[in-house]
């Protein structure tokens, strides 16, 4: 049972959405979950999985200091969305999916990028002192070390924090599906989102010991 | 000869994107699946509104009209519809009393059907009598005849087919209305609906041209695009504070509603109640007549409401420097929806406020009212009730004003504000506001169209 600790927590995550006080006045319908937004947050999240380890084996742990990257971490993702929202021309019609991408990429590569160089361990003097290619082959071991961990970590924020993006550029997904159901006290429904996550973390740990 | 056939053709494809001009809407929330046994919510309101038809509607004039019943009678407690004919559902099947029969049972049978309907059909005994439905009830008459316009009918076994002016479709976030044959003769070709959940977001497609009607942020100085009008008409929405700490806080609060908002101070959004009771439900202005309190000073007291509502926050933060003047140590406390409706029907609250919507008739007061009322939340109780509840079998009946005056003598709630529906509409769609909104009448949608 080495991840018993692991699953307490999640009992307790679990024993708290059973539990969650309150109760809905006008209950209004549950909506159906989005599937139709399954593929298109899959494959931000597989863009957003990719890009961010790649620019951090890039950058290395100085990524984390980067000037530019902490200058488009800082403005909070209804900014980008806004930008986007108001600089788009009318003459095209309302912007659709492809924009609520643009947004979520540009709020959230800068700062995973960041959290996986601040998580690097330092290269100086060792395995600079090897040379660059010594370096770029410790970068990579240790990129692919700390994914499984940012993962479990970031994925669950990042389906669930999405829903500012969707409420700006009016898509369907599964930031609001999480917020309707704790919303409308959907507790079998949220139970089944804290199983999926539980479920991504245990995956993650297998992962983690290969 | 070229000329004037390039004019002919121009005039004729002008007349058919006229025709063909889609009227662009948001929804703020996703309302479901359309289900007409199962479905909640003002969303999923207007989605049943627009793809089903109840026995009876509503016009803007708040009479009752004809729908899919062409004519009805009364007899003493017995209503009997007939059911028009020729009417069919959206796979082309006709509309038969049965169909009726079985939306009302289904609704009655099922626990997880919708609470509004469960309540309109509490005690509700139907009988099928070939073309005709004849429907007997505790209420009267005239209260079940305006409460079943809220009562679209499905077909037998299929809870999301309705037989209403329009076709249903959806993708995604996308739900697209397109008209078709049916006795309301709809003169729009479609209305398209997408999810737009944020208020700036909403603002921006309002003013980038990408919807057709839409309700503005209640922000100082907002005024709509150029080719927009603003509508503004009054609802049967209040904001109503339940006191658990006596009539004290309401006579205060009476007091304070009437000086705390400066003019024009929730652009037209809303304005402070004036009298015990919904005026726009045809309620005299009445004040509470419960013997006068001493001066209420270095008094606390805490008024729960839900977190998140701007233009309530507003109104009670203005309603506590008001009271400071008092020397009241009012203190507005947010709290999250589910908890606050929790805490109401506890009790556990000194003073709380929630926002209803009362139905279009006068009997919707009475769930303040009522032993075990939806909004009886104070357990208001007296002993002359049941008399009066007993007389009022119309919206005339005189039984009302005797029913207030006893209310007033110590009530547990007082409205704090009256909401308006402001809402910009496209200048070339003709609609007809009403204070159930622009959907929820009869002819409704069915009566807009795009001017020339």
């Amino acid at each position: 049972m080495k991840h018993l600790q692991g699953w307490i927590i999640w009992l307790f995550a679990f024993a708290a959405i059973i539990g969650l006080p309150g109760a809905v006045w006008h209950q209004a319908s549950a909506p159906a979950f989005p599937w139709a937004a399954l593929l298109p947050m899959v494959s931000l999240l597989v863009i957003l999985g990719l890009a961010a380890p790649a620019m951090a084996a890039s950058l290395g742990p100085d990524g984390a200091r980067h000037r530019m990257l902490v200058l488009l971490e800082a403005p909070p993702d209804f900014l980008w969305g806004g930008l986007m929202l108001a600089s788009w021309p009318s003459t095209w019609g309302p912007p659709g999916l492809a924009a609520f991408g643009a947004a979520f990429l540009i709020a959230a590569l800068p700062t995973e990028v960041r959290w996986l160089c601040a998580a690097m361990p330092a290269e100086r003097p060792f395995p600079l002192a090897y040379g660059t290619a010594v370096s770029r082959i410790t970068r990579r071991i240790v990129v692919l070390h700390l994914m499984p961990r940012w993962l479990a970590a970031r994925v669950p924020l990042w389906l669930t924090a999405a829903l500012i993006l969707e409420r700006i550029f009016g898509v369907q997904g599964f930031g609001g599906d999480w917020m309707h159901r704790i919303s409308n006290r959907d507790r079998v429904g949220t139970a089944a989102w804290m199983l999926a996550f539980a479920l991504l973390w245990r995956a993650t740990r297998i992962w983690d010991r290969r | 000869m070229r000329p004037q056939v390039l004019i002919l053709l121009l005039a004729m494809a002008s007349s058919a994107m006229g025709i063909a001009q889609t009227v662009e809407e948001s929804f703020a929330r996703d309302p479901g699946p359309l289900d007409f046994i199962q479905g909640e919510g003002f969303e999923q309101a207007i989605m049943q509104a627009l793809a089903g038809d109840a026995l009876v509607g509503l016009n803007a004039q708040n009479q009752v009209v004809p729908r899919l019943s062409d004519r009805w009678e009364t007899r003493g407690n017995l209503l009997r519809f007939h059911v028009r004919e020729g009417m069919k559902f959206m796979n082309g099947a006709p509309v038969r009393p049965e169909d009726i029969a079985w939306t009302i049972q289904e609704i009655q049978r099922r626990q997880d059907a919708s609470a509004t309907k469960r309540g309109i059909l509490q005690g509700v005994k139907l009988t099928v009598n070939g073309w005709f439905v004849e429907l007997s009830s505790p209420k009267p008459p005239a209260r079940l005849l305006m409460e079943l316009a809220h009562l679209p009918v499905t077909r037998k076994g299929h809870p999301d087919e309705g037989c209403g002016p329009f076709s249903m479709v959806r993708r995604g976030s996308e739900w697209t209305f397109t008209a078709r044959s049916h006795f309301l003769k709809p003169k729009l070709n479609t209305i398209h609906f997408r999810l737009i959940s944020d208020e700036q977001a909403l603002l921006q497609n309002l003013q980038k041209g990408w919807l057709s009607i839409g309700v503005p942020p209640a922000r100082n100085g907002l005024r709509p695009p150029p080719d927009m009008v603003e509508l503004r008409q009054p609802t049967h929405a209040q904001l109503i504070v339940f006191s658990h700490a006596g009539s004290a806080p309401l006579q205060a609060l009476e007091k304070w509603r009437g000086e705390a908002f400066p003019v024009n101070f929730f652009n037209a959004k809303a304005q402070a109640s004036r009298g015990l009771w919904p005026e726009t439900l045809g309620f005299p202005l009445m004040k509470i007549q419960a013997p006068a309190h001493p001066s209420p000073q270095s008094q606390h007291w805490e008024l729960l409401y839900s977190a998140g509502d701007d233009l309530v926050q507003k109104a009670l933060l203005a309603l506590r420097e008001r009271a400071r003047r008092d020397g009241v140590d009012l203190e507005p406390k947010p709290i999250e929806a589910a908890l606050l409706y929790q805490r109401l029907l506890k009790g556990e609250f000194q003073l709380a406020s929630a926002l209803n919507v009362f139905d279009p008739h006068p009997w919707s007061v009475l769930e303040l009212l009522e032993p075990n009322g939806p909004m009886n939340f104070c357990d208001w109780k007296d002993d002359a009730f049941a008399g009066f509840a007993a007389k009022l079998d119309s919206p005339q009946s005189p039984a009302w004003h005797e029913l207030q005056k006893i209310w007033a003598a110590h009530p547990k709630a007082l409205p704090i504000l009256d909401f308006t529906s402001v809402v910009w509409v496209d200048k070339r769609l003709k609609v007809e506001p009403s204070p159930l909104g622009l959907y929820l009448t009869t002819p409704g949608p069915s009566g807009w169209n795009w001017l020339k």
